[in-house]
């Protein structure tokens, strides 16, 4: 497991916020952490692999897309917290995402 | 072909008409409703889309793609954007055909109504078909994984669109089955499209004589710029190979992740989506070193 300080938790939040805000076309001071993505902010799946891309890039991570779609068969991204706290998993555990 | 610097990629049917305008700026507006007003009165359709009766309304909304992009093509060229080669992604091949000069607009709009005679025929015949939308898998990862669980007459894939984005089609209740077994297996979003069709399969070339005749009486020309194909990624600069391209269209499975790489290969490293919505930008996946430009990216001076 990858160490994740709060300095990086607040990077990758900060990452997450000003993508959604860029591509949604919204200003990022009214999404909080109990907006959901899809139907606030009418964002969808193929920005949401965007998303997974630019931060693997960012964080050097071997994530496969399969791994993040198991581990969402458990647990839902109706809100922004939900996809802040899955990208710390994916920081944290990579490919094992799906056992957490 | 390895001097080529910039190609342009023409999106399929699919986005609905107003996710299509919505991105248009007033001036381009104004163009598209002219074409749209001379398109629908040559072809007898009703301009308030939903008020077409039949399988109309399905074919009305698939002209609004080709206008758009007729438009979205000439603001590019009027811009000095000139492109050294294109693209068409399944009826993005009949759009980029009309665009490059292959065809008459006019004879792209009778393609499409031409697919009415299509919907008749499965429906006579009680053929029920379907495609579906996989994301998370590449071509390679599902062709794995749907392997051993159905025939070719039930299920193939129609496009590898990029390294997580691929397209089948066929019977609907395999592309139902098909979706349930990805989203099991870790797809993001699976989802089927809702077509009533399977393009991109051998399955419907029974039902589309009449589509298959009128593309085939058509007068086609030599394309002013080539275009590269999406089945076996040959550039093409002849009338018979658009026809050829054509006539290959609606029955045979696409390999749009492949025509991409093989367009950086021969040196695009400037690619320009023709949608007016930014669609081919969307499921599209070029290297670092190349990018997609949208309308938007054009419109607000961002290249």
């Amino acid at each position: 497991m990858r160490e994740i300080t709060p300095e990086i938790q607040n990077e990758i939040k900060e990452m997450i916020f000003d993508y959604y805000a860029e591509e949604c076309e919204i200003d990022k001071s009214e999404i909080t952490m109990e907006t959901n993505p899809q139907e606030d902010l009418g964002s969808d799946s193929l920005m949401f692999v965007e998303l997974i891309e630019m931060t693997s890039d960012k964080y050097e991570l071997d994530i496969k897309l399969q791994s993040i779609g198991k581990y969402m068969l458990k647990a839902s991204m109706d809100t922004m917290k939900d996809v802040v706290e899955m990208f710390y998993k994916v920081y944290q555990y990579g490919n094992d995402i799906v056992n957490q | 072909m390895n001097n080529l610097k910039r190609a342009f990629l023409f999106n399929a049917i699919g986005s609905r008409p107003e996710k299509l305008l919505v991105k248009l700026p007033p001036e381009l507006m104004d163009r598209y409703t002219h074409y749209f007003d001379v398109a629908f009165d040559r072809l007898g359709l009703n301009k308030d889309i939903e008020k077409n009766t039949g399988y109309d309304v399905k074919v009305a909304e698939w002209i609004v793609p080709l206008l758009t992009d007729r438009v979205v093509f000439e603001y590019y060229i009027e811009k000095g954007i000139i492109p050294d080669i294109g693209a068409g992604y399944s009826s993005g091949i009949v759009s980029i055909s009309a665009c490059f000069g292959s065809m008459r607009h006019e004879d792209a709009h009778d393609l499409m109504m031409s697919h009415r005679s299509m919907f008749r025929s499965l429906k006579e015949h009680g053929l029920k078909l379907d495609m579906g939308v996989i994301i998370g898998f590449s071509y390679d990862d599902l062709s794995e994984l749907l392997n051993g669980h159905f025939t070719s007459d039930e299920l193939m894939i129609g496009s590898g669109n990029s390294s997580f984005h691929v397209m089948i089609c066929g019977k609907a209740e395999a592309v139902n089955k098909a979706i349930e077994l990805a989203l099991n297996e870790g797809a993001i979003k699976a989802f089927s499209m809702g077509t009533e069709t399977a393009f991109h399969n051998p399955i419907i070339e029974a039902y589309s004589q009449e589509h298959m005749e009128v593309c085939r009486n058509i007068q086609y020309k030599d394309p002013k710029y080539p275009i590269i194909s999406v089945f076996d990624h040959n550039i093409m600069t002849t009338a018979e190979e658009v026809k050829r391209e054509n006539l290959l269209n609606i029955t045979t499975p696409i390999r749009w992740d492949i025509a991409l790489k093989k367009l950086e290969e021969s040196g695009v490293k400037e690619f320009f989506d023709v949608s007016s919505n930014g669609a081919v930008h969307k499921f599209s996946r070029v290297s670092r070193k190349c990018k997609i430009y949208t309308l938007e990216d054009v419109f607000s001076g961002n290249i």
